[in-house]
């Protein structure tokens, strides 16, 4: 059953015998200690990687995984980089940053999380699609990724939207470990028939039928423009990563015997010295060479920018007589037409339904190829929007709750905030997820959360709130130039209030220019002797207090609002009101534990040598209930304010 | 068109460089006549009333509360309106370490926009209706706080203390300890400690004490003093002031490397009821019989009560007496004050061991504690001279052989010489017919 030797192209024999060696080389840098972290090695795989990586064409991309060496190989051939990658050299494919498992480089990308990688190659492969430019994409897995949710939500919208993507699934009998039949139900081809995905298979050991097998498949999804599936069976000869082998002995010995590159070695003595002989001269003296080079210094790497908003220029409030919702929709009308890398991705969001806050209404009327309603998957959204965001669009996903928003957190945190830094700025990921939190409209402990406090940490992340208390075309228009991921809270109470209503004549409502504006409400003549942060959807309901809470706590009230929450660009405008008042209060939606008060507090506490007298107020430390009655007093509400405020500061 | 007056803050006091606005009393650009009130000061010792000497249309270029140089122009008066109303760049200087309270209502620019009414607190309302108190001082204000009522209605002696839980920012920026109230301290209080720690923060300040034996001295005080009963104030002012004119370095001050010595005797005593603390003046003190002393501090305390002190009452004290002997005190370290060199406490007397201690602080810098133990140590004889006076145990065979008085009709107080009769017996002679009284 084996391959007849003679009927593979020497070419490929070298190729596969260079990874072997590469492979080889940095077990033994390993071993030497040159070599920091660790290596996934495909020694005994290499031929899957000539096959599908080395079959595609420059236009093509890959997303590979842990295990990406020889993907990465065969497709760029650029040995000396992933060397010094890997040797945690300057000079390597990401500057020694991203090392085993992330690389990047001319359209080749990987990534060290199992399953996530995948809707980021069907959202780049649905760029390409988009472009109209016959390029395809392979994201490989493992047999140990078939356990991840992420691949099935991916199978299931490639299929629905024909995207032209071949998943190659190299089994190699073991998730890390863990022996197949211990984790994996049913059949691994069962899967994608399931979804309708054309399904082929291969193995390494019969390398002129794999050739050709993998070229099937690859001008399948070139030519149909639909995904496919590969199986490739193959065997890895060592250990997952290093010394964490328990196979047993003589099925691995079995397998080396079999392995197509000891044969030829056996086979072809000559040839396979000659071979040998050049490819490691070649990686030897690289080696020799990269040993000497300097690592990436840190700045470099790192370069703090300064934080955000100016607040030099202020203006006043101008009311606007139109519903939030209207505004944000008519940016993204306007910005539809005017941008045609634009795309709009979420649930429910076609038109006429036009999505369950109407955010997106007659967006799909506009532009029908560039919004993509999705089936109920939000790591597929996110991922896809990541994808899209790489290859050249700029997506703005929608996550139809905020609680829902935790199911792309991984997309989010390890993919999207990592991808610029960890390819060593090669790549931007110019991405935005729109959310609504909030609560307020009783529908209960899963669809009314504020969950922001595990949004405005992610580094590389910008996150902003809108609030009802002003226009959100400035801020939009930021998100929108935005080069990086941006985490858009929105809030589904704030949708239907009309901008800049209600204004008390006691207070003057000014907002500053920066690009994430900041909104400062303070009376019209006196000195305020109270201090107020909040920001989001809590935002209106603190501004319409302000009245009371002067009558009832014989303070004068004043209110900042920022709208960018990832930083805490207003500590100075804070400290400077707060020397006045010598009162802070911070009032949060959510519960206040862990939040962006508590970094206010903290940033405010490094540069201030004045007493101040804080408090936060923010929702019960409980999920919210929906019964009306429970739920105004675990949030915060006014009444709830006005108390803290006669307790902690008269 | 003229200037007809430019008004200045005044020197008082040596001591005041900078006098506070407490009141001012017309509003800016209105007619005044001549002798018209036009803002009251206070100084570290006690108000002064400013008066037009011109008549005219007067601009007021101080704020109520605020601390202005001597020499500073704080008004104006001019023959017509317009002058008046003109726009100039104040030529003051506020003192800069009166800083904005924080948390209080300091009117920023005014909003030309805002034409409301303004709207009151509860707390604010409550305190208003409590008072029947007119809100029109507020038109044109936006928001009024309990805090804003009390400042702008209540009149100043009557103000409440309301607790601010966070104000004073420290001057040095000193991060205090939290739950703490704050509130700032009077400008006489700011003042007391000027003048007590320009001499104390040298350090070399140093206390004696003695006891003074009370027995009787207080019989012969209550007999003789017309007011001030159970009081030794009277009798030490007295005493002391004729010492003073020989201990000289008590009744001197240090300045500069040198000492300075007063050629007058000005005795002050301290006073605090209820109206702060402060030191009236005895002026000659050492030129005063011990009645006429005795009637000065009592129409030095009724002036203090009814605020009618005026400068010449309060300045140029060349030495202090403080008597804490009403707080039933056993002894205790006076602090010296700004421009003497020492100062004499009063203790309480203690009714069992008839006696009561007298401290006297000093400054070391003029003198040392012998000079001022042989001061303290005569001070004390003098006094207790008076307790020959005892009237219980008075010897009844004594008489003036020239009135026939006998001791206990004596009234000078000060007993009887013996002598030698002119009919050649051995006899005694009182005071008043020693002198030829």
């Amino acid at each position: 059953m084996e391959t007849s030797l003679s009927a593979v192209n020497h070419k490929i024999i070298k190729q596969a015998l260079t990874i072997r060696r590469v492979e080889e080389k940095f077990l033994e840098l390993f071993s030497l200690g040159s070599l920091n972290g660790t290596v996934h090695t495909c020694v005994g795989q290499e031929f899957s990687a000539v096959a599908f990586a080395g079959q595609l064409e420059k236009r093509d991309f890959i997303f590979s995984n842990h295990r990406c060496h020889g993907h990465y190989i065969a497709f760029t051939n650029d040995v000396r980089g992933l060397l010094a990658e890997l040797l945690g050299k300057a000079s390597g494919t990401c500057g020694g940053i991203g090392s085993s498992q992330h690389l990047c480089r001319s359209n080749f990308f990987s990534n060290g999380i199992q399953g996530g990688i995948t809707p980021v190659a069907a959202g780049y492969a649905l760029a390409n699609k988009m472009k109209k430019n016959d390029a395809i994409g392979i994201v490989f897995i493992g047999d140990g990724t078939l356990g991840e949710g992420a691949l099935y939500e991916t199978m299931n919208i490639i299929s629905k939207w024909e995207i032209p993507l071949l998943i190659v699934c190299e089994d190699n009998y073991y998730a890390q470990s863990t022996p197949q039949s211990v984790n994996l139900a049913g059949s691994i081809t069962a899967r994608p028939e399931a979804f309708g995905i054309k399904t082929f298979e291969g193995n390494t050991w019969h390398v002129d039928d794999l050739m050709k097998q993998a070229k099937t498949a690859i001008n399948y999804v070139r030519s149909e423009v639909k995904p496919a599936f590969f199986h490739c069976q193959t065997y890895r000869l060592n250990a997952h990563s290093k010394g964490d082998d328990d196979r047993d002995g003589g099925e691995v010995e079995g397998y080396r015997a079999t392995d197509y590159l000891m044969r030829f070695a056996a086979e072809e003595p000559e040839y396979y010295g000659r071979f040998l002989t050049t490819i490691e001269e070649k990686i030897t003296g690289m080696t020799a060479a990269i040993l000497n080079e300097e690592d990436l210094p840190l700045n470099k790497y790192y370069d703090p920018q300064p934080e955000g908003a100016t607040l030099i220029e202020w203006k006043s409030i101008e009311p606007v007589n139109k519903r939030q919702v209207e505004l944000i929709n008519r940016f993204f009308k306007d910005k539809m037409e005017a941008d045609d890398k634009l795309v709009f991705i979420g649930e429910d969001i076609l038109s006429p339904y036009g999505g369950a806050f109407k955010i997106s209404r007659d967006l799909s009327f506009i532009s029908p190829q560039r919004v993509f309603s999705t089936p109920i998957s939000e790591s597929a959204i996110m991922g896809i929007s990541n994808g899209l965001a790489l290859n050249g669009f700029k997506p703005f996903a929608e996550i139809m709750f905020g609680d829902f928003i935790l199911l792309a957190l991984d997309q989010i945190v390890n993919h999207a905030s990592k991808f610029h830094h960890m390819f060593n700025k090669q790549v931007n990921c110019p991405v935005v997820v729109r959310t609504p939190m909030g609560g307020h409209r009783g529908y209960g402990p899963t669809h009314s959360q504020t969950l922001d406090k595990f949004l405005i940490g992610i580094d590389n992340v910008t996150t902003v709130a809108l609030n009802a208390l002003i226009d959100p075309t400035t801020i939009l228009n930021s998100v929108y130039e935005e080069k990086h991921p941006v985490v858009l809270i929105e809030n589904k109470v704030d949708y239907g209030k009309k901008i800049g209503q209600n204004h008390s004549k006691y207070f003057t409502y000014n907002v500053s220019k920066d690009r994430y504006p900041v909104v400062h409400i303070k009376p019209v003549m006196s000195s305020p002797t109270l201090t107020i942060v909040c920001y989001g959807g809590i935002s209106d309901m603190v501004a319409n207090a302000l009245e009371d809470i002067f009558l009832q706590c014989d303070v004068k009230p004043e209110l900042i609002v920022p709208s960018l929450i990832s930083n805490t660009a207003i500590l100075a405008l804070v400290k400077e009101k707060v020397e006045q008042t010598g009162r802070l209060l911070i009032v949060e939606e959510g519960s206040s534990y862990g939040g962006f008060g508590g970094e206010l507090v903290a940033g405010l506490m490094e540069i201030v040598n004045f007493p101040v007298k804080i408090k936060r107020v923010g929702a019960l430390p409980v999920p919210i209930p929906s019964v009306k009655s429970l739920e105004t007093q675990v949030l915060p509400n006014k009444e709830r304010i006005i108390r803290e405020i006669q307790t902690c500061f008269l | 068109m003229a200037l007809l007056q430019e008004i200045k803050v005044p020197l008082l006091s040596v001591n005041d460089t900078t006098l506070t606005v407490v009141e001012i009393n017309v509003a800016s650009g209105s007619a005044v006549a001549s002798g018209d009130l036009l803002m009251v000061f206070e100084t570290s010792k006690t108000t002064f009333e400013l008066h037009a000497e011109s008549a005219g249309f007067v601009k007021i270029l101080a704020e109520a509360n605020n601390d202005y140089e001597v020499n500073s122009t704080i008004a104006e008066i001019f023959s017509t309106l317009e002058e008046a109303k003109e726009v100039s760049t104040p030529q003051f200087a506020i003192v800069d370490n009166v800083t904005v309270t924080p948390g209080s209502n300091i009117l920023t620019l005014p909003n030309p926009e805002f034409t409301g009414s303004a709207i009151f607190s509860n707390s604010a309302k409550k305190l208003l209706a409590e008072l029947g108190a007119d809100t029109a001082v507020f038109s044109g204000w936006d928001l009024v706080t309990k805090e804003d009522v009390e400042k702008n209605i209540l009149p100043k002696n009557k103000q409440r203390q309301s607790p601010i839980p966070i104000d004073e920012v420290t001057k040095n920026n000193e991060i205090l300890p939290t739950g703490i109230v704050s509130k700032p301290v009077s400008s006489n209080k700011k003042r007391e400690i000027e003048y007590l720690s320009a001499v104390q923060h040298t350090g070399l300040i140093s206390t004696v004490y003695i006891h003074l034996d009370t027995r009787n001295i207080f019989n012969y005080v209550n007999r003789q003093m017309k007011y001030l009963k159970n009081s030794l104030l009277p009798l030490i002012i007295y005493e002391g002031s004729r010492l003073l004119r020989t201990h000289r370095l008590l009744n001197a001050f240090y300045y500069q490397d040198k000492i300075h010595f007063y050629e007058a005797v000005n005795i002050g005593f301290a006073i605090d009821i209820d109206k702060g603390l402060k030191v009236l003046k005895v002026p000659g003190t050492d030129q005063q019989g011990i009645f006429d002393i005795e009637e000065q501090i009592f129409s030095l305390s009724e002036k203090y009560i009814e605020d009618k002190l005026t400068v010449q009452d309060l300045t140029d004290i060349t030495f202090t007496v403080t008597d804490l002997s009403g707080e039933g005190i056993h002894s205790f370290k006076p602090l010296v004050n700004k421009y003497n060199s020492a100062i004499l406490g009063i203790s309480a007397a203690d009714s069992r061991t008839k006696s009561l201690t007298l401290s006297l602080s000093f400054d070391h810098r003029v003198t040392e504690g012998k000079e001022v133990s042989i001061f303290l140590r005569e001070l004390k004889q003098r006094l207790e001279s008076y307790s020959y006076t005892d009237l219980e145990n008075v010897r009844p065979d004594v008489t003036c052989y020239k009135c026939m008085r006998t001791l206990n009709e004596d009234l000078t107080g000060l007993g009887m010489i013996p002598c030698i009769a002119i009919d050649g017996r051995e006899g005694h002679i009182c005071a008043s017919c020693w002198s030829g009284h």
